[in-house]
């Protein structure tokens, strides 16, 4: 009996200890993981550094990162989701260009696509 | 009257086993979920990437508030080494000096320096006059540090001032040739390197230099390979018949030419070597203006 009261009290004490108190750190993390607001960040700075490099197939390689079977999806979402916000004219337009390059335009972005590329 | 030790070590032991259970389950086979991370923690070549991105983006929209927000929380060092590798790739690749303007910008705004983001940060300064206004009514007494009176005003603000022209004789150009040499070695295209040195025989990076033959001219500007030191510059000289193309070396904006003559000549063969074109290695030397 004593015994496996031990037991139970050395689980819950290895549950405090693994999950709380010294839980597994995680270093070498990829896109996916990030924070939703680093993500969309990231997904911005993939669009704004398309207009400096204008290497499309660079950016499609970023994206796949975060969503590696639709990569032009995670932009014209967080597009709408600026719209829907009422975020950065900046950033949205950036992003339309970007989603329209990729050929995944939504209707909602066509208004900021100042002429296509 | 005292308990078996069985039933003394029997908790002991259980404490154990249950713990170790434990560590097994949150440490191994369920862990903490690996989301909501930030950008430090990404893999040297996301960190990397991410640093690139924040920059890229900085010569987009030209916010260094937001730049900054993006690199806090990262190493220094990661961040300068991200930044100069853009800015020497960007510099070997030829890309638009607007562009190259803005990530040295970035990165001096950073504390970064890369000796190839020294050509991009010359700011045009016309010639000093040749002290045409009164003379200064008090000594004055010797400045701190020399700057360089050769500037570069090709890929600075294109502010060009017309010169106008004066009666003074012209002065002596600011560099004079310290070393003129043939480079023989197996396996090199003919080639004509140049380094330029300061006063006190340290690399001079960000300096124009010129190759000009019959009817075209080549520029280039030293520091862009800082693997060969910061005044370094080179030229390719594979042109026409060996020693057909007659060379003239020239510095500064208006290429004043320092070597002429120089031609691609064969290196002296041994027996059975395969004959080989020279190249060539000048020093040139910054000469401080004269001072009455």
């Amino acid at each position: 009996m004593q015994a496996a009261v031990a037991v139970a009290v050395g689980l819950a004490l290895g549950f405090a200890v693994g999950w709380w108190l010294w839980p597994v750190q995680y270093t070498n993390t990829a896109p996916a993981v990030l924070r939703q607001d680093y993500r969309d960040d990231y997904i911005v700075m993939v669009a704004t550094a398309y207009e400096v490099e204008r290497d499309l197939e660079q950016a499609r390689e970023r994206l796949k990162l975060l969503n590696p079977e639709e990569p032009a999806v995670s932009v014209t979402e967080l597009a709408e989701r600026l719209i829907e916000a009422d975020g950065s004219s900046e950033d949205i337009a950036r992003l339309a260009r970007l989603a329209w390059a990729l050929g995944a335009t939504a209707p909602t972005l066509i208004p900021y696509l100042e002429g296509p590329p | 009257m005292s308990h078996p030790p069985a039933r003394r070590t029997a908790p002991i032991i259980g404490l154990v086993i249950g713990l170790t259970l434990g560590l097994v389950y949150t440490w191994v086979i369920a862990p903490v979920e690996n989301i909501n991370t930030y950008p430090a923690l990404l893999r040297a070549d996301y960190h990397q990437d991410w640093v690139r991105l924040a920059a890229l983006s900085y010569v987009a929209d030209g916010n260094l508030g937001r730049a900054r927000a993006r690199l806090d929380g990262l190493k220094h060092e990661d961040v300068a080494s991200a930044i100069q590798t853009l800015i020497e790739e960007y510099a070997a690749a030829g890309r638009p000096a607007d562009t190259l303007r803005s990530l040295t910008t970035l990165a001096e705004a950073l504390d970064v320096h890369t000796s190839a983001m020294l050509v991009y940060l010359h700011t045009p300064t016309s010639p000093a006059p040749a002290d045409a206004s009164a003379p200064s009514p008090t000594p004055t007494p010797a400045p701190t540090h020399t700057s360089t009176p050769y500037t570069l005003s090709v890929l600075a603000t294109p502010t060009r001032t017309p010169h106008p022209p004066t009666p003074t004789p012209p002065p002596l150009p600011p560099f004079q040739v310290a070393q003129q040499e043939q480079i023989c070695q197996s396996g090199q295209t003919p080639h004509i390197e140049v380094v330029v040195l300061d006063e006190h025989g340290a690399g001079m990076a960000g300096v124009e230099v010129w190759l000009m033959w019959p009817g075209e001219a080549d520029r280039a500007i030293t520091g862009l390979k800082p693997q060969s030191g910061a005044g370094y510059a080179d030229f390719n000289a594979e042109r026409g018949m060996p020693g057909s193309v007659n060379y003239t070396l020239g510095v500064g904006e208006l290429g004043m030419p320092l070597v002429t003559d120089l031609r691609i000549t064969p290196c002296p063969s041994q027996k059975g070597e395969e004959p080989l074109l020279a190249s060539w290695r000048i020093v040139l030397e910054h000469r401080p203006p004269e001072t009455e």
